[in-house]
């Protein structure tokens, strides 16, 4: 009886000290979601401000027979590819190189900071400029060097490409902090016993830095996958989402259902479709947090 | 109390009355500060230098926020649907001119124009027009027009060399082109020939491939809309335009022309890499200025579109439903004085394009410039694009398709059938 009292007076207690924080997080976050869900089953536009009447799956129906919906979603889901394994596979070179480097290291993570710490529309900006076909500074060196100019975002076939490698550019130092934080961490009597085996450096990356650095890789690829589908600075500043639709991703054509369409209903729609999708990525994170946690938890 | 004293104390009180309300008068028109979000073209810095004389004039002060255009509708409807705008003065493009008054995000400006006496006379007719100007409502006010022409390099027309190159070449003689064909013709046989870019294109997709297709459209005996406002653009001549505007951005225009813009354009005509350039009139000031351009000032001239027409386009100025009356009446008293013919010549002398009649006539006007008379010619034989209420995203459904036929994605005949579809469908919501 008197633990069953303690229990509810405990319960009680914890309950008062989350309120505050719940409430704000009800405000601030569960009330915008579920306005921009009511949004995407309403009939409102910015010509009929009004939400009702509500008009149920329509706006995703009308959306899902939109080819161009099925492009951007294709194009994001291929960009995102490409630009995370891009950081990847760059990060964690550089990674392991910060690993080996003896002096200077704080400089040099200082220096892989400043990406990082600029804002996108910048970064759009200062690389629109260093890649303007005529007179950027870019092809202005490949002519230096006897190379023919490049159309970097005026061509179809290479807009996208342009577009991943200067979010590749940014994002990366990134993933390098996070996968050079997983590599400082690493125990060493590993290495020590793989080198009483007489193991290369190779082997020792493959059989035991990967397996181990498997649970922070596997948080810095979701983390990076979460950021890409967002994507939505780069494609406004540096394309407009052409040449045609060559890089017009998911966010981009929410944003012209929305605004330029003057739907609001469907840009929500579309916004939806994005929030699913990175909302399942989130779990996928957390679940393999969880998991990595638990493994580390485990460890002898 | 006196009766002396009974008259001074009523007489100080009087006065310290008029002096209190006076103060209350002058405090308000003082504490008034219109904002308007300002495309960043020559325009915008033309008036922003005069700015300080309405505010001695008024006491009401005027910020002016100046973006690109690409970000100016968002950041505009953002305001409009919001309890109050930020922005208390409008600058509104002719393409947003269906749309704005439709959602009634603009006060009717014809009882206000009434009531001041305003003299709508001398603005050109058409320019009221573009804006939605009826018989019963004026939602905007003419600001300036932006009507499309073609400015070209004479001294590469009147190049010998390069008059018996292109005559050797092609049978016919190198002159200011009179048909699209021939002026594409040009544009190639520069590029190949001239060592410069045939033409300087602003092929980037929505509103800047969008109004620069336009010309080419008018420019082929082409139109959006018929009299009764069906869709006309499904055409031979539609057709023949996005041909030869196709063939021109791939052969005749400077590399990237397809993420190009106006700016771009403007960098490359200017630095005298180019030939020519389908562009606003009002461009002409800007390269033909040894200042800022030393490579082409003195070298270029403006012509109607080869073919006749161009695309015709405008700003007006408008006032937001959604502010405090006394701002409105403040806007009101601003639009009046930055258009009276005084303001407007004295704009025109810093190169303002004019929508009144009377300032294209000013002969302090034309004796500083003399092309003026060819950018009435210009703005006179403009066609619009269409304008009703989804006009900005039916150019961007139309720049979609001319960017994909420009870049191999579909074919000129598809691109004209899907541009036509849609705007059908848009202009039946």
């Amino acid at each position: 009886m008197k633990a069953r009292a303690h229990y509810d007076r405990e319960w009680r207690t914890g309950w008062a000290f989350a309120a505050p924080g719940l409430a704000l997080l009800a405000v601030v976050m569960g009330f915008p979601l579920a306005y921009s869900v009511l949004m995407a089953i309403s009939s409102l536009t910015l010509l009929k401000p009004g939400l009702f009447p509500l008009v149920g799956l329509d706006n995703f129906a009308t959306l899902f027979s939109d080819r161009l919906f099925w492009g951007a979603l294709l194009l994001t889901i291929r960009y995102s590819a490409v630009t995370v394994i891009g950081e990847f596979v760059l990060g964690l070179a550089i990674a392991l190189m910060l690993k080996r480097a003896v002096r200077m290291r704080p400089v040099y993570f200082g220096l892989l900071t400043i990406p990082m710490a600029m804002s996108p529309i910048s970064v759009a900006l200062i690389w629109k400029m260093l890649l303007q076909p005529n007179l950027g500074i870019v092809n202005h060196l490949l002519e230096t060097a006897g190379l023919p100019r490049v159309d970097w975002l005026g061509n179809a076939d290479l807009a996208l490409s342009t577009m991943a490698f200067v979010d590749i550019w940014q994002q990366t130092s990134f993933v390098v902090l996070l996968l050079a934080a997983g590599l400082a961490a690493l125990p060493q009597e590993p290495y020590e016993a793989a080198e009483v085996d007489g193991a290369s450096a190779f082997q020792q990356f493959i059989y035991i830095t990967l397996p181990m650095l498997r649970p922070v890789a596997g948080i810095a690829i979701i983390i990076q996958l979460i950021n890409e589908f967002r994507t939505y600075d780069l494609p406004y500043v540096l394309t407009r989402g052409g040449p045609g639709t060559s890089t017009e991703v998911l966010s981009y054509f929410a944003y012209r259902k929305a605004f330029l369409g003057l739907s609001l209903n469907q840009g929500a729609a579309a916004a939806f479709c994005l929030l699913v999708i990175i909302l399942a990525l989130t779990v996928v994170f957390f679940l393999r947090l969880e998991r990595a946690e638990a493994a580390g938890r485990n460890a002898p | 109390m006196t009766s002396s004293a009974w008259k001074r104390t009523l007489a100080a009180s009087l006065l310290a009355a008029t002096a209190l309300a006076t103060s209350a008068v002058t405090g308000r028109a003082a504490d008034i500060t219109l904002r308007a979000l300002m495309e960043d073209v020559p325009e915008t810095r033309i008036i922003e230098a005069l700015l300080p004389e309405f505010t001695e004039k008024t006491g009401i002060k005027v910020e002016f926020e100046k973006i690109g255009y690409p970000d100016m509708h968002d950041k505009l409807v953002t305001q409009l649907v919001s309890a109050e705008s930020a922005y208390n003065l409008l600058e509104v493009d002719f393409l947003w001119a269906g749309e704005f008054p439709a959602a009634n995000w603009l006060v009717d400006l014809k009882p206000m124009a009434d009531a001041s006496k305003f003299d709508t006379a001398p603005f050109i007719p058409s320019m009221l027009d573009l804006l939605g100007r009826t018989a019963d409502k004026m939602p905007l006010v003419p600001m300036y027009n932006y009507s499309m022409g073609l400015i070209y390099r004479t001294d590469l027309i009147s190049d010998e060399k390069l008059k018996a190159a292109y005559k050797q070449e092609t049978g016919k003689d190198l002159a200011l082109p009179q048909t699209l064909e021939d002026y594409v013709a040009i544009a190639k046989f520069m590029k190949a020939k001239a060592g410069v870019e045939g033409a300087a294109m602003q092929g980037q997709r929505g509103d800047p491939n969008a109004m620069e297709f336009s010309n080419y459209l008018f420019s082929a005996g082409g139109r959006y809309l018929n009299d009764d406002r069906t869709v006309a653009l499904d055409s031979p001549e539609a057709r023949k335009a996005l041909d030869l505007y196709v063939d021109n951005i791939k052969n005749g225009a400077q590399q990237g022309a397809l993420s190009a813009t106006l700016d771009d354009t403007l960098r490359l005509m200017c630095s005298g890499k180019a030939f020519s350039m389908v562009t606003y009139w009002w461009m002409l000031p800007q390269i033909d200025d040894a200042k800022a351009c030393p490579a082409a000032a003195g070298k270029v001239a403006l012509s109607v579109m080869p073919g006749g027409h161009g695309e015709s386009g405008g700003w007006g100025w408008g006032i937001p439903a959604n502010v405090p009356e006394d701002q409105q009446k403040a806007a009101w008293t601003f639009i009046q004085w930055v258009q009276s013919k005084e303001i407007a010549v004295k704009r025109a002398l810093q190169g303002h394009a004019p929508v009144r009649s009377d300032v294209f006539a000013d002969p302090a006007v034309l004796a500083k410039y003399p092309f003026y008379k060819t950018a009435e010619a210009v703005v006179a034989s403009g066609k619009s694009f269409p304008i009703f209420t989804y006009s900005a995203e039916f150019e961007n459904v139309l720049g979609t398709q001319i960017s994909t036929a420009a870049s191999g994605g579909t074919s000129t005949d598809e691109a004209v059938k899907a541009s036509a579809a849609g705007l059908k469908d848009l202009m039946s919501r």
